[in-house]
C-alpha cells in the first residue's frame, strides 16, 4: 500500500467515506428522529429539540414495554426448544454413518428455502384447528420449526470439528456414548450452540408475517415486530414514536449480530466453501 | 470458515465409520438406532410443521378455499382451476412476474457487484479501516427487515421525509413527491431497501475468499504484466467461482421471496395493484379476501420457481464435498 500513489489514496479515501455514509445513514437517521421533538419538520440532520419523550411514550402508553416482554418470551423458548432438538439432529448426522444420511441433509436444506407466504396459509388452518390463535405458543410452535433447520446446518459443522480421538478416548476409559456426549462433545461444541441460539433469537424477534397473521386482533400479544404498527395513524404517522420503537427493536439485534457475524457467514455458507 | 472443516472420516462404502466402531460388542443395534433416536424429534417438527403445511398448500391450490372451507373442514375440488385464472389473469403477465423476477434480478445483479467491489475495497485497507468499515456493514447487516423497511418509508415519506425536504432546499423540485404510488419509484425503494440489507453478507463472504488467494498467484500474474482489472477477473473470479456462484443463488432465492420490503410500504400490503409481487399477492389474495385456494396456487408457483433454484444449489454445493 506503500507504493499507492497520491491520487489513488484519495480515491480510496473517498470510496469509504461514502461507503460508511451509504451504510450507516439508515441506522443514522433512525436514532436521531427517535431523540428530536421536532422529527420531520426541517432539514437538520442532528436533533433540532433533543428529547427523550419519544422513548417515555413507547415504552409507557405505547405499550412497547408488553412488546417487549412478549417477544422476549417468544424468542427465549424459540431458542431452548430449537437449540436443543438442533443439537441433537446435528450430532447425528456429523458423527454417524447412516442410510438416507444424505437425504435428510438435503431435506434441511432444502425446506430452508421454502417462502414463508406458502406455509403461512396451511400453518394458519392448523394452529386455527388447534385452538392457538393470537396466542404466544402458537407463535412459538411455528418459529422452532422455522429457526430449526439453519440450526442443525450450522451445528453440523461444530461437531464435524471436534476430533474422533478425542471420543474414542472417552471410550477408552470406559465410557458410556451418553457420557462421552456431557462431558466431551457438548462443552467443546458450546461456542456453536451459543451462536445458533443468538440466530434462532434473531429469528423469533424479528419474524414478521406469521406473527401478524397468527397474533390477529390479540394486540396484548403483539410481538415487537407487529407492535411497531399500532403508531401508524389513519391520517399521520406518529414518526418520532415509531423510530423510538425501531431503535429499541433493533439494538440488541445489532449487538448480538456483531458477536456472531463470523459464524453466521461461515453457517451459510459451510455447505460449499471451505477456506 | 476454518471452522467447518469436514467430517472427520471419508466414509466408503460397506463401511461404517463412526464412533461405535472400536466397540464391536455395543455397536450392533444400539449404534445403528442411535441416530434415529436423536433425529426424531427434529425430523418430527420439521414433518409436521414444515413438510405436512407444504402438503396442504398443494391440496388447498386444488380447491375453492374459504372462510367456509375453513371452518366445515370440508374439501371443495375445483381441479386446476385456480391456476387457470392465474395464468390468465392480466395482472400475473403484466404486473406481478415482472415485480417479481426483473426485480430479483436487479437486485441481485446490484447486490454482487455492489458486495463484491466492498470486499475488494475492504482487502485493500489495512486492518483498522478493515475493521471500522466492516463493523459499519455489520450494522447494516443487522438491521431487520421490519424495522429497515419502516426508516427507508419515512426517509422517504411525502410530508415529511429527509428525502424530499433535501431535494426542495437544493431547489431540484418545488413540492413534495410522493415517491410511493408510482411502480417504478416504489420499486426503486425497494431496491435500495434490499440491496443496503444484502450487500454485506456478499461482501464479507467474497472478502474472506479474496484473502485467501495465494499471494504468489497474484504477484506471479503483476510480473507476467497483468493490470489490476486482468488480475481479478483471470486470476480471482476462477478462483472464488465457487463462492460467486453461493452467493449469487442465496441472494436469488433472498430476493425472490421478498415480503416485509414490499408489504410494510404505503400501498404495499394489496391496495395498489400496481406494486404486487408473487408473495404479497398470494398473502393479500388469501388473508384480505379470504381466496386461501388461489392464494395457496400462488404460493405454489413461487414454491416451484425457489425450488428451481434450491436444485441449482444443491448440486453447486454437492459438486464440492461430499455431505
Amino acid at each position: 500500500m506503500s507504493r499507492a500513489s497520491t491520487p489513488a489514496r484519495v480515491g480510496k479515501g473517498v470510496a469509504v467515506a461514502l461507503l460508511l455514509v451509504f451504510t450507516l445513514f439508515p441506522a443514522y437517521w433512525m436514532l436521531v428522529s427517535s431523540l428530536d421533538a421536532t422529527a420531520g419538520r426541517g432539514t437538520s440532520f442532528v436533533p433540532a429539540e433533543p428529547t427523550l419523550d419519544h422513548y417515555e411514550f413507547v415504552l409507557t402508553d405505547g405499550g412497547f414495554d408488553v412488546f417487549l416482554r412478549n417477544s422476549l418470551l417468544v424468542a427465549l423458548a424459540t431458542v431452548l426448544v430449537s437449540s436443543l432438538l438442533a443439537l441433537l439432529a446435528s450430532v447425528a448426522v456429523a458423527r454417524f454413518r447412516f442410510r438416507l444420511r444424505t437425504q435428510v441433509l438435503l431435506l434441511v436444506l432444502v425446506v430452508q428455502m421454502v417462502p414463508l407466504e406458502a406455509l403461512v396459509i396451511p400453518l394458519f388452518v392448523q394452529v386455527r384447528n388447534l385452538d392457538l390463535l393470537g396466542t404466544l405458543t402458537g407463535l412459538i410452535v411455528v418459529y422452532v420449526a422455522l429457526a430449526l433447520p439453519f440450526g442443525i446446518w450450522m451445528l453440523r459443522g461444530f461437531v464435524a470439528a471436534v476430533p474422533v480421538e478425542l471420543e474414542e478416548a472417552a471410550y477408552l476409559d470406559g465410557a458410556t456414548w451418553g457420557r462421552m456426549f456431557r462431558s466431551i462433545l457438548l462443552p467443546l461444541v458450546a461456542p456453536g450452540l451459543v451462536a445458533t441460539s443468538i440466530f434462532g433469537f434473531i429469528t423469533a424477534w424479528n419474524e414478521f408475517v406469521f406473527a401478524m397473521t397468527l397474533l390477529g386482533g390479540e394486540t396484548e400479544n403483539y410481538t415487537v415486530a407487529i407492535g411497531l404498527r399500532s403508531f401508524f395513524g389513519q391520517h399521520s404517522n406518529d414518526w418520532g414514536s415509531i423510530m423510538a420503537a425501531s431503535t429499541i427493536i433493533t439494538v440488541p439485534v445489532m449487538i448480538f449480530f456483531v458477536l456472531v457475524q463470523r459464524r453466521l457467514a461461515a453457517g451459510l455458507t459451510s455447505g460449499a466453501v471451505k477456506g | 470458515m476454518t471452522s467447518t472443516l469436514p467430517v472427520a472420516a471419508p466414509a466408503g462404502p460397506g463401511q461404517t465409520p463412526g464412533t461405535g466402531r472400536r466397540r464391536p460388542l455395543g455397536r450392533s443395534l444400539l449404534a445403528r438406532v442411535r441416530p434415529w433416536m436423536l433425529l426424531t424429534p427434529a425430523l418430527l417438527v420439521l414433518a409436521v410443521l414444515l413438510l405436512w403445511p407444504l402438503v396442504r398448500v398443494a391440496l388447498f391450490s386444488l380447491q375453492d378455499y374459504g372462510l367456509r372451507e375453513i371452518v366445515s373442514g370440508e374439501p371443495n375440488w375445483i381441479g386446476l382451476g385456480n391456476f387457470v385464472e392465474i395464468f390468465t389473469s392480466e395482472q400475473l403477465w403484466a404486473v406481478v412476474l415482472p415485480n417479481t423476477v426483473v426485480f430479483a434480478v436487479l437486485s441481485v445483479a446490484f447486490t454482487v457487484v455492489f458486495g463484491t467491489a466492498v470486499a475488494v475495497l475492504l482487502a485493500s485497507l489495512g486492518r483498522v479501516w478493515r475493521t471500522v468499515v466492516s463493523s459499519a456493514i455489520m450494522a447494516a447487516w443487522a438491521m431487520p427487515a421490519v424495522t429497515g423497511t419502516y426508516v427507508w418509508v419515512w426517509i422517504f415519506d411525502a410530508d415529511r421525509g429527509v428525502f424530499n425536504h433535501v431535494l426542495q432546499a437544493l431547489g431540484l423540485q418545488d413540492a413534495p413527491v410522493n415517491w410511493f404510488t408510482d411502480r417504478w419509484s416504489f420499486y426503486a425503494i425497494v431496491l435500495l431497501n434490499v440491496v443496503h440489507h444484502g450487500f454485506p453478507f456478499v461482501a464479507i463472504t467474497v472478502l474472506a475468499g479474496l484473502l485467501g488467494v495465494p499471494k504468489e498467484l497474484l504477484e506471479a500474474a503483476e510480473i507476467d504484466g497483468a493490470g489490476a482489472w486482468r488480475r481479478f477477473f483471470s486470476v480471482i473470479v476462477p478462483q472464488l467461482k465457487q463462492i460467486f456462484a453461493v452467493v449469487i443463488i442465496l441472494s436469488t432465492i433472498w430476493d425472490f421471496k421478498v415480503f416485509a420490503q414490499v408489504y410494510l410500504m404505503p400501498g404495499g400490503a394489496g391496495s395498489n395493484r400496481e406494486v404486487l409481487n408473487l408473495g404479497v399477492w398470494s398473502y393479500t389474495e388469501s388473508f384480505g379476501q379470504n381466496r386461501y385456494g388461489f392464494g395457496s396456487a400462488i404460493a405454489v408457483l413461487l414454491t416451484l420457481l425457489l425450488l428451481g433454484i434450491t436444485v441449482a444449489y444443491v448440486r453447486t454445493i454437492l459438486k464440492e464435498e461430499e455431505l
